[in-house]
């Protein structure tokens, strides 16, 4: 590794439904876990309203990491707004595939308002997985 | 106008001033040069959502005459709500305000105080941004009609009904039959005590039937229902008539019941008519009206086989009262001869409630032998068994008692099909969760009560019947109005293409489609603003009210800033 992309430090968004995730993310704050500065939230009602559109613009915005988060199947505050937010998902995965953009960029999970020791460890490999997969190609002037 | 933005820091005590630089803060949003446009206002405070706290930010508000307000604390999950009751005392429209969480998600960590401060910063800019692009938005209130229909008149319909029927509310009961009471119609005695409760039970019917507050429609079916929580539509009739009797209600109940099958239907169930194989419920009517446990000759059974679980592996689900009412008819007839053997075939013995335990060591005690099967047939009378180890043994009796597994009732797919709620799996309604709203469908106002939610008893089907009664009191009080949900979704009529993908997708049925404009339109008052239309929309035409795309890439543009 060099020392240039030791030094780097991604920006990573996450969206996270009001419900679940959010209140994980509250209750690791509660509990002073320790979650990396890189991570920035997003509050939303429900997992299923982030769209291709909210995503892919995010990305063009330079953002290296999207987690979109929310209830555990069964679970949605709205019913089955999560069942939605999977199929979107797998085909975003595609959509950054043919833009030229690892599909690692984004991910998703499942986190209850009970896990705010799971919300920290996801955020924070998560992180590590995009530190480790370098800046995104937007944001090294590459061109897509 | 110049935007005037007031953005407040809580201090919260020690937990954000110790451990983010609030000075520093304040600093970098004046000294940025970024909000030349707007003219910026920053403050912060000891405890904002303390008595004194509150008081101080309305003044502010109001001398200050903001146009828009940003509030840096906790979580909003813990004060978004007292905020926004702040701003309504003022003239600044709650929907112009947005509150930051810079202590879950800030300060609380990020151990490092500089790395935390601007954390802080990125958040609190992302919110300014934000609240500049957000509109005001404006609580409707609607009248309401606190009346409330109740389909099925058994003991949960007759419960809920007699729970909530009152002077300034009527209860229509509805139900299909020409009788009250349902299957608890009848019965001999009543867990735990087996006392005269049954009596109480019966005198519900006389009740129901003399309350002036409750208007019966017996021999009558719920036609077609149309509204939301408040104002619901709806047309009741009998048979297969045309014309029927039309209402307005604030709330539906359902409380349809199950029905048992026909045990000679059950799997591995071998038998004619002349051989002496009950069901549970016969047995219990006979011994309520009989008073005598009898075959069809007339004689005392010497060796009778009650069998649980009848049909449980092919329904999968546990009926959950049948062990306990399996044991009290094992206790009947122990009461009318010890001499008589006694043998309780069980796949899983569900003993749910504190009585229970002491109750089965009671009648085990009484000589009742206990026998676990994996597989069970019933061929004439006699009954073929396969223990756990897979031994098989046979064993014919005098008599064989079969506890059938409880069924939705007839008609409950045709009734969720237009009531427009879902159905689970096994066939009963399905609630909107198992654990935080058990008696609540996904539409406001429509409850599920008793065994039309799942198999159940007496007790759980009164205990649903009370909860759903006092749900209905606190949300529709007559006089008062009801505010729907204000972030709701809206469709742009010059975008919308009329796919009618967002009417699959949304769970609450609350978008309907026009056919004049060839669009769909969402209905605001059923809309809880969950956004999957929006998700889901192919040409843009979807707008989530107070969480556009606009104002949240606001909050990304922060995140993603070149740092």
């Amino acid at each position: 590794m060099t020392e240039k992309e030791q030094e780097f430090s991604p920006n990573i968004v996450g969206f996270l439904c009001n419900w679940c995730t959010y209140a994980a993310a509250d209750l690791a704050g509660s509990t002073k876990i320790e979650i990396s500065p890189a991570f920035s939230v997003v509050r939303v009602m429900c997992s299923s309203r982030v769209d291709h559109n909210l995503v892919l613009s995010t990305f063009f915005d330079g953002a290296d990491g999207i987690l979109i988060a929310g209830c555990h199947p069964g679970d949605c505050h709205y019913g089955k707004g999560n069942y939605f937010t999977r199929r979107r998902y797998a085909q975003l995965k595609k959509v950054l595939e043919t833009l030229g953009l690892e599909p690692e960029r984004i991910q998703l999970a499942w986190i209850s308002a009970a896990e705010g020791n799971r919300y920290a460890e996801v955020v924070n490999s998560f992180t590590e997985k995009i530190k480790e997969l370098g800046p995104s190609p937007i944001n090294n002037n590459q061109r897509l | 106008m110049k935007a005037k933005v007031g953005v407040y820091i809580c201090e919260c005590g020690p937990n954000i001033s110790e451990r983010v630089d609030i000075e520093k803060i304040s600093e970098e949003l004046l000294s940025s040069g970024e909000y030349d446009d707007v003219e910026l206002v920053v403050k912060n405070y000891g405890l904002l959502c303390s008595g004194d706290g509150k008081t101080y930010l309305e003044e502010e508000i109001t001398s200050n005459a903001f146009t828009h307000l940003v509030i840096a604390a906790c979580s909003p999950r813990d004060h978004n709500t007292t905020f926004i009751n702040v701003c309504k005392k003022t003239d600044l429209n709650p929907f112009l305000y947005k509150m930051v969480n810079i202590r879950e998600h800030c300060a609380w960590i990020i151990p490092d105080k500089d790395k935390a401060t601007e954390k802080a910063v990125q958040y609190i800019r992302g919110g300014i941004k934000r609240v500049l692009y957000q509109s005001e938005l404006f609580e409707k209130q609607l009248d309401i009609t606190p009346d409330v229909l109740i389909l099925g008149g058994g003991i949960a319909g007759m419960e809920a009904a007699l729970a909530l029927a009152g002077e300034e509310r009527t209860v229509f009961l509805v139900e299909r039959s020409s009788e009250l009471g349902g299957v608890s119609a009848g019965l001999n005695r009543l867990l735990p005590r087996q006392g005269g409760e049954v009596n109480k039970l019966s005198s519900y019917r006389g009740e129901v039937e003399n309350n002036e507050h409750i208007k019966l429609y017996l021999d009558s079916e719920i036609k077609s229902v149309i509204g939301f929580l408040g104002n619901y539509e709806v047309t009741i009739g009998s048979g297969d008539e045309e014309e029927g009797v039309e209402l307005v209600v604030g709330a539906v109940i359902v409380a349809t019941g199950f029905k048992l099958p026909e045990i000679n239907g059950l799997p591995g169930f071998d038998f004619s008519e002349k051989d002496e194989v009950h069901s549970s419920i016969e047995i219990e009517r006979m011994m309520a009206t009989d008073r005598k446990l009898a075959m069809r000759n007339g004689e005392e059974p010497k060796s009778v086989a009650l069998v649980h679980c009848g049909g449980r592996s092919e329904r999968g689900y546990c009926s959950q009262i049948c062990c306990s009412y399996m044991m009290k008819i094992a206790g009947y007839i122990k009461d009318q001869s010890t001499e008589i053997e006694v043998v309780e075939y069980f796949r899983d013995l569900c003993l749910p409630y504190k009585e229970d335990q002491k109750f089965y060591d009671e009648i085990a005690a009484r000589g009742v032998e206990f026998r676990r099967f994996g597989k069970l047939e019933v061929d004439g009378a006699s009954v073929v068994s396969t223990g756990m180890d897979g031994a098989e043994s046979k064993q014919e009796y005098d008599m064989v008692i079969v506890a059938p597994a409880m069924l939705p009732a007839e008609g409950t797919e045709a009734l969720a099909g237009l009531l427009e709620i879902p159905l689970h799996e096994t066939g009963f309604f399905e609630e909107e969760h198992q654990s935080t709203n058990a008696i609540g469908t996904t539409t406001d106002g429509i409850f599920i009560i008793g065994a039309a939610q799942g198999p159940r008893g007496i007790s759980s089907s009164m205990l649903f019947a009370q909860a759903s009664a006092g749900r209905i009191s606190t949300q529709l009080i007559p006089g008062q109005k009801i505010t729907p949900e204000v972030k709701v979704s809206e469709i742009l009529e010059a975008y919308c293409t009329g796919c009618l993908t967002c009417l699959e997708v949304c769970s609450y049925g609350a978008i309907y489609f026009d056919d004049d404009r060839a669009i769909s339109v969402v209905n605001e008052a059923v809309c809880r603003g969950c956004g999957n239309c929006f998700g889901s929309c192919p040409s843009g035409a979807l707008r989530t009210k107070h969480f556009t795309n606009t104002q949240l890439m606001k909050e990304v543009a922060e995140a993603v800033r070149e740092r």
